[in-house]
């Protein structure tokens, strides 16, 4: 029997993928890249490395240049790879119009998700991420902490196989970052895939599996903390990072 | 039909969203213009009518209602979907929508309809509104049901496009301000084009929303400047081209994905 491309296939695979903005930005230079179904991955980089258009590439939120994108097997520009993936962005971009239940409800229902299915998991979200009693309230009135925790249960809404979090935690207090890595780490126990970036080292370090460096549109590493710790001669991925990034 | 309605679920829910927002701002959205428009009828129409002879054998307030009504729809179905759409790309929430499991056509769709639901409900509060102050006759039901569908497309349409394309607030106002206004202003809305002189009567025939007036006009009192047929084709051929053009952004994912 053939098993079906999702449960055999990695969770991402990046073949060549080169985005050129029309500035002329080489953001990302044939990029290869293979995330495993069920690992907790890292990506981590500077500023301006590519790690924000890989994801925005990944979540067919840019246009690529060239080079193929495959979610669990899926072109990922297909329905059927848009439902796999869920994505919690950097920035905050909740809709103003939406109080807390709409927008899982609206997302959900964006998604596919049946109505009864629909409003069962917005109850259940709402209940994870202790949303309830905003329920009612719109996401501009919401406090940061709030909201953080809004976009992440967005995220989650459509029970996607691949979570895709990019620096979740910056600007989240160190209470909620304990509570939402808490949640992240049970998500993962039950074999979803999470990739992540972060610009707190010591947490990419702790909680992934394996780390991709990406510096200039390039993975110029890739291995678990301890392999990358023994390839630059580092007692720590801080350590890691600086000579990674501060090489010619 | 229920497979129908799950195929397009995302589709059902971004419609739901646009005309949640419409609801939501209704004193904006829905009765301000009504309001607006009403006034058009009551200052214009009631207290100078009776100074105005009659336009092509109407009461000048009878002959006002038709012109007014497509004024208030197709400022209303642009200016929401421009709006929206702005907001959606500026606040960067648009991104849940792109990412979603949905087909361009269904995004393009979705994002429209917000406007149209809200110019039809604009049109029939003010015809109601009208219908308590003058006798308004429905001549030709069916050119006026073409003659509306056609508007909504157009201006939802082109709302979408400029939604896209603007990098400011101030630029879809722009539109609004410098195009839509003095175009449905000099479109025959207050007058018959047929009493201006040359070449002004000429110049009025390059306004496309002067057609779509006298379509309206006609559907409503059974008498148009010029041919019906004309009207609903230049408004049928303006309403392609603009969804083609809104189709190309969603299916290209240009201005829309850098």
């Amino acid at each position: 029997m053939t098993l079906p491309p999702s449960t055999v296939a990695p969770a991402l695979e990046l073949r060549a993928l080169t985005k050129r903005y029309d500035d002329g930005l080489l953001a990302l230079d044939a990029v290869d890249l293979v995330v495993p179904a069920g690992e907790f991955f890292g990506l981590l980089g500077p500023n301006g490395a590519g790690k924000t258009t890989l994801i925005s590439a990944v979540c067919n939120l840019i246009r690529v240049s060239s080079g193929q994108i495959r979610v669990f097997g899926h072109d990922h520009a297909e329905p059927a790879a848009r439902r796999l993936v869920g994505l919690a962005e950097q920035d905050v971009n909740l809709d103003r119009f939406l109080d807390v239940e709409e927008t899982l409800l609206y997302h959900g229902g964006y998604y596919g998700l049946s109505r009864a299915r629909t409003h069962e998991r917005a109850r259940e979200m709402m209940d994870v991420f202790d949303l309830r009693a905003k329920a009612g309230t719109r996401a501009p009135k919401l406090s940061g902490g709030m909201r953080r925790r809004l976009l992440l249960a967005r995220a989650l809404m459509h029970e996607p196989r691949l979570v895709i979090l990019d620096e979740p935690t910056a600007g989240v207090d160190f209470e909620l970052r304990m509570e939402l890595w808490r949640y992240i780490r049970r998500l993962h126990s039950t074999g979803t895939t999470i990739l992540l970036t972060t610009h707190y080292l010591e947490e990419a370090e702790e909680l992934c599996e394996e780390i991709a460096l990406i510096r200039g549109g390039h993975v110029i590493a890739r291995d678990s903390a301890a392999g990358l710790r023994a390839r630059y001669a580092a007692d720590s991925l801080a350590d890691v990072y600086v000579k990674a990034m501060g090489a010619p | 039909m229920s497979a129908l309605v799950e195929r397009h679920r995302g589709l059902i829910w971004l419609t739901g969203r646009e005309v949640l927002r419409v609801m939501k701002l209704w004193t904006q959205t829905i009765v301000a213009p009504v309001l607006a428009s009403f006034l058009f009828i009551v200052v214009f129409g009631l207290s100078l009518g009776g100074r105005i002879r009659q336009i092509d054998g109407f009461d000048y307030e009878v002959f006002i209602v038709p012109g007014l009504i497509v004024m208030a729809m197709v400022q209303a179905a642009y200016s929401n979907n421009s709006s929206s759409v702005f907001q959606a790309r500026f606040d960067r929430y648009l991104h849940d929508v792109l990412a979603a499991p949905m087909r361009p056509w269904e995004v393009n769709l979705g994002l429209s309809l917000g406007g149209a639901v809200r110019a039809l409900i604009i049109a029939v509060a003010l015809l109601v509104l009208s219908l308590l102050l003058v006798d308004v006759p429905v001549r030709h039901p069916g050119v006026l049901a073409l003659a509306v569908a056609l508007a909504l497309v157009l201006f939802s349409a082109l709302g979408v496009i400029v939604g896209i394309y603007a990098e400011t607030f101030d630029h879809h106002t722009f539109v609004n301000n410098i195009l839509i206004l003095p175009l449905t202003f000099l479109g025959g809305v207050f007058y018959s084009v047929e009493s201006l002189p040359s070449p002004w009567q000429e110049i009025s025939h390059a306004n496309p929303i002067f057609f779509l007036v006298s379509a309206v006009r006609y559907g409503f009192l059974g008498h148009s400047d010029v041919s019906v047929a004309l009207s609903l084709a230049i408004t049928a051929a303006l309403a392609v081209g603009a969804v083609a053009w809104s189709s190309w952004l969603f299916s290209t994912g240009r201005r829309l994905k850098d």
